[in-house]
């Protein structure tokens, strides 16, 4: 009974005339005067850092088409603008929540894309569905986004979060670590990495001494470091955000407590505002993701190699690119590789030229992969650690073998 | 065993430390009898204060004491002439002062936004010593050990104010029963006017070392220090601003006990205290009876 | 002094003006979650009137009922299937349940009620989110019933809400419940002496309140479908129910409604880009409310003897 009225519902919806833009656009003929990109960013809050590079990243791409008179629409045969509709969520759900409806259903847009990182993209996923609309994921990684198959999500730029940590877990067996303490942030992003980093831990047969959850807003880790120092471990492993780890390496650094090894994320993102905001001595041997610019793709199949994208960023922005700017760049480029594939301007046809894509593309960021639950599986990151040189540090890829460009320095030397 | 000694010590530290976070918020409801609403928001701009000191003019931090004093006369002199009185003149000085002064509040946090976001800021760490100072085999760092001796300096000065001053005997007065002072001529606008502007610098002066203890600070941290504060007070005793100690004492051994053992229900910690104290006890701990239905 | 009849026709027109302009709205308006978030506060503002328009309690942990409303109904939805309408119903019982177990707040007077009622909420909220209970309420990870989204039915779910919430102020306003309400506020003892069951009545009027809040908020979770517990607990919840119950007016039918259409049209247009200046004109109008306008807007026509509902 329920049902059926639910469905009726529904149906009125439909006939009420609720927008929906992609079946809207598959009609009209006429190509369009520009192609409308809506996204959020976050000016302030928990992920404003993160999200401004990411935004930064996306907007130096459209520049870039526009510049070349736009992208290229294979469903029009010609070269359109592309015009970029973004509004600030300030970090909140909830603001987000009404933000993205804007897009869909007042602004129209003809791409949808998401904020950075998992939280501000888990609003969005439901919305995107109901309207019919593709969600173009830069950076949202969480692992119960991609449980069933979907038409209306693809993560293209950073893989799926579950896969992050397993370098990082066999990395830790082979050097025999048997300590391990984990504490991570209770979100998807961080709280899959540290679910998966225990399984593969347990399975080599190393149960972690501590493993606890902290509030994804948590900058007070001056007990916490204490409890866990009494656990004894060699390797703490701190899964945040950068506001997070910022707090983390500060504590760490002031609390006079040392460990053989401490890993964190975002320092193989934002090394340079980190840096700048830790000090680059409370830094020095911290185990880290290495990430594009840091590592480089040369055999590109679709775009700038990671080294000419790092000149030409540097040259337009006076300031060398981070992880994040390359995400946002790169999600244009997958959108800029779409939109020339897609024989229809529709969002089914856009989803599925991302299918056909995957598996053949490389970008800088390396390889494109997407399975049919819109989760990207594309390269895993490395293991790398921040070495001291001279008054700040290099990174050092010290695993997986094939990929190091040096022998980790363990147990770190008490500064 | 190490951990319970930390926690216990610590815990008093930290104990101590918010006494004087919420010392003020006791003293202008003790003496006015209004509540206000805006006191975290008070020691958050005493954060923030210290942040300017340390980010634009490049001194210690510990300069933000002398700022938060000036800001709370800046500040309070103006705010109370400009609604005390009135407040107290309408039929609910409690309830009315409450709306206000959340009104007051949003507005500082809104101002502070626009001013810098909604970030989290932090103190320079070595500003206050980088090292570690150790009780019993247990090391706490150096800002710890100055915003605990900053805090029972104030505390002590507050109380040397209370019993050996003229102005703190009228004070003290007032407390014990406004009609009484009155009448015998005490000029309780003015003694009021002292007492509210003492309890927003002391709000303040706590502010600074907030980033310290807590980690860090944003124009949102106001809403949760007020409700902290309040917490405090009340297990201590309202209207008794040195029984607010007690309060500080019982929330910071109780917070770091949790953080240690049970760190994922430490937020817990002066929320249930408020509510268990107020529905047993609603005088507080050292209190006598003050609730009329 | 009011007879029945003529005064049933006031709250006849502003229940039929409400429904009319929301089932036209979507025709015109199509941001779904605009209408809707302020159909919730419209309706939170009525519901925080019920109990500080007609008996003084000011519940600033109000947003605790509605954010135990919004996690009762997901979880009724997630764990017995049952049918959503149910569900919302379900989290109306929760808030109301929560609400018995803090009746005796009821105790304390004036700003100690809202404190604690505050410190509650903030139980409440940290309880949920916490970590420990993920495999139950899905912790600071949020909760998903994606499987009874229903844009449109969750819509016409929070008008039908809001004209009962209104229709419950009508009659409180009208009746002699609503009259005995108003008594006790402003002089308790005699009032129980006029034989006013006062503690029994206030204990009734805050588990409605607390009801209608629940069941708001498991409608607007509902229309959410995805959600983090912060979305739903976030004391700007309570913070908006109040400012725009005290600036229409409480104690009225019309002035919660007036104030939050008008302050939720003026946080659309300029709060959502940038909150910092709604929340420092809303600051600015508490304080001038309390010193100029205690009653709220609805005063300046009841000052002038105009009657209104």
């Amino acid at each position: 009974m329920i049902k059926a009225l639910k469905k009726a519902w529904l149906a009125s919806v439909m006939t009420a005339g609720l927008v929906l833009p992609g079946a809207a656009m598959a009609d009209t003929a006429t190509a369009p005067s520009v192609i409308k990109i809506g996204t959020l960013y976050a000016s302030t809050g928990n992920f404003a850092i993160a999200s401004k590079g990411q935004y930064e990243g996306l907007e130096y791409w459209a520049k870039e088409v526009n510049a070349d008179g736009g992208v290229f629409v294979k469903a029009f045969n010609k070269k359109i603008p592309v015009k970029i509709v973004a509004y600030d969520d300030q970090s909140s759900t909830s603001t987000a929540t009404t933000l993205y409806n804007q897009l869909i259903t007042q602004d129209h847009v003809d791409l949808l894309v998401a904020d950075f990182g998992s939280v501000l993209t888990s609003v969005a996923v439901p919305l995107a569905a109901e309207h019919k609309m593709l969600l173009i994921d830069p950076t949202g990684s969480g692992a119960n986004f991609f449980t069933q198959k979907t038409n209306y999500l693809a993560d293209v730029s950073i893989p799926s979060s579950t896969v992050w940590p397993l370098p990082l877990a066999h990395f830790l067996l082979d050097q025999h670590i048997k300590r391990v303490a984990v504490i991570y942030d209770s979100n998807d992003f961080d709280a899959s990495q540290a679910e998966t980093l225990k399984e593969t831990l347990v399975k080599g047969g190393v149960t972690p001494v501590y493993y606890h959850g902290v509030p994804t807003g948590e900058t007070n880790y001056n007990v916490l470091l204490h409890t866990i120092a009494a656990r004894r471990p060699e390797a703490l492993i701190e899964f945040g955000y950068p506001p997070n780890d910022i707090a983390f390496l500060r504590t760490l650094s002031s609390s006079g407590l040392h460990f053989n090894m401490t890993f964190t994320i975002f320092p193989g993102q934002l090394m340079k505002m980190m840096e700048k905001t830790v000090g680059a001595k409370a830094m020095a041997y911290t185990y880290t993701y290495p990430t594009p610019p840091l590592v480089a793709t040369t055999d590109t199949t679709y775009g700038p190699d990671t080294a000419t994208f790092v000149k030409d960023y540097t040259a337009a922005k006076n300031e060398a690119p981070n992880f994040l700017n390359v995400a946002g760049f790169n999600t244009g480029l997958i959108m800029q590789d779409m939109l020339g594939q897609a024989p229809q301007f529709t969002q089914l046809s856009f989803h599925q030229a991302l299918m056909d894509m995957s598996g053949k593309t490389k970008t800088l960021e390396g390889e494109f992969k997407i399975n049919e639950n819109g989760a990207q599986l594309g390269e895993l990151f490395s293991v790398a650690q921040l070495i001291p040189s001279g008054d700040t540090n290099k990174i050092v890829v010290v695993y997986p073998e094939d990929k190091a460009t040096g022998k980790p320095v363990y147990p770190a030397p008490k500064q | 065993m190490a951990l319970l000694e930390y926690a216990i010590i610590g815990g008093i530290l930290y104990g101590i430390f918010f006494s004087l976070v919420a010392i003020g918020l006791n003293l202008i409801f003790g003496v006015m009898r209004i509540i206000n609403l805006a006191h975290g928001q008070f020691v958050m701009l005493g954060g923030f204060g210290a942040y300017l000191v340390t980010s634009s003019l490049g001194l210690n931090p510990i300069f933000g004491v002398p700022l938060a004093v000036l800001g709370g006369i800046a500040i309070g002199y103006p705010l109370y002439y400009g609604v005390v009185p009135r407040l107290q003149r309408s039929r609910d000085p409690e309830m009315l002062s409450f709306i206000l002064f959340f009104g007051v509040a949003q507005m500082i946090e809104a101002v502070m936004t626009l001013l810098f976001g909604v970030d989290e800021r932090s103190l320079p760490g070595e500003a206050l010593g980088s090292g570690n100072f150790g009780v019993l085999g247990q090391q706490f760092p150096d800002s710890w050990w100055v915003a605990v001796a900053v805090s029972l300096l104030c505390i002590g000065g507050l109380w040397l104010y209370f019993s050996r001053t003229r102005l703190g005997y009228a004070t003290r007065a007032i407390i014990a029963n406004r009609e009484e002072a009155l009448a015998t001529g005490i000029n309780v606008n003015r003694v009021s006017a002292i007492a509210f502007i003492i309890g927003l610098s002391l709000a303040g002066i706590a502010g600074v070392f907030v980033p310290y203890l807590v980690g860090s600070i944003s124009p949102s941290d106001g809403s949760d220090l007020t409700t902290t504060s309040f917490a405090i007070i009340i297990i201590g005793s309202l209207g008794n601003p040195l029984g607010t100690v007690v309060g500080g004492l019982v929330f910071g051994v109780g917070t770091m006990l949790m953080q240690t053992f049970y760190p994922s229900w430490s937020n817990l910690v002066p929320y249930v205290l408020l509510v268990l104290i107020v529905l047993v006890r609603p005088s507080g701990l050292l209190g006598k009876a003050v609730r009329n239905a | 002094m009011r007879k029945s009849i003529p005064s049933l026709r006031g709250p006849a027109i502003v229940l039929a003006v409400l429904a009319f302009v929301f089932l036209m709205a979507p025709e015109f308006y199509t941001n779904h979650s605009v209408l809707l978030t302020m159909m919730t506060f419209m309706g939170l503002a009525q519901g925080l009137n019920l109990l500080y328009g007609f008996t003084g309690y000011l519940p600033f942990g109000y947003v605790g009922f509605f954010g135990t409303g919004a996690y009762a109904t997901s979880l009724l939805v997630t764990f017995t299937g049952l049918p959503i309408l149910v569900c919302v119903l379900g989290g109306g019982l929760a808030a109301a349940l929560i609400a018995l177990i803090l009746g005796p707040l009821l105790r304390l007077s004036g700003a100690y009620f809202s404190i604690a009622n505050l410190a509650a909420s903030q139980i409440i909220y940290f309880i949920v989110a916490n970590e420990d209970l993920k495999s139950i309420t899905g912790g600071p990870y949020g909760i998903k019933i994606e499987q009874v989204y229903a844009p449109h039915a969750s819509y016409l779910t929070m008008l039908a809400l809001l004209l009962v919430v209104t229709a419950l102020a009508a009659y409180f306003r009208l009746s002699r419940f609503g009259l005995g309400l108003k008594a006790m506020n402003q002089d308790p003892v005699s009032a129980a002496f006029a034989g006013v069951n006062v503690v029994r009545e206030r204990l009734i009027v805050w588990l409605v309140s607390a009801a209608m809040a629940g069941m708001i908020g498991g409608t607007y979770a509902w229309d959410l479908s995805v959600f983090y517990p912060s979305a739903v607990f976030t004391l700007q919840i309570s913070v908006f129910a109040i400012v725009f119950a005290l600036f229409g007016g409480v104690g009225t039918v019309i002035g919660p409604l007036l104030g939050a259409a008008v302050l939720y049209m003026l946080y659309d247009g300029i709060g959502v880009s940038a909150p910092q200046y709604f929340e420092l004109i809303y600051g600015a109008l508490i304080v001038g409310l309390v010193l100029f306008l205690p009653n709220g807007l609805m005063s300046l026509l009841t000052r002038r003897r105009i009657n209104v509902l």
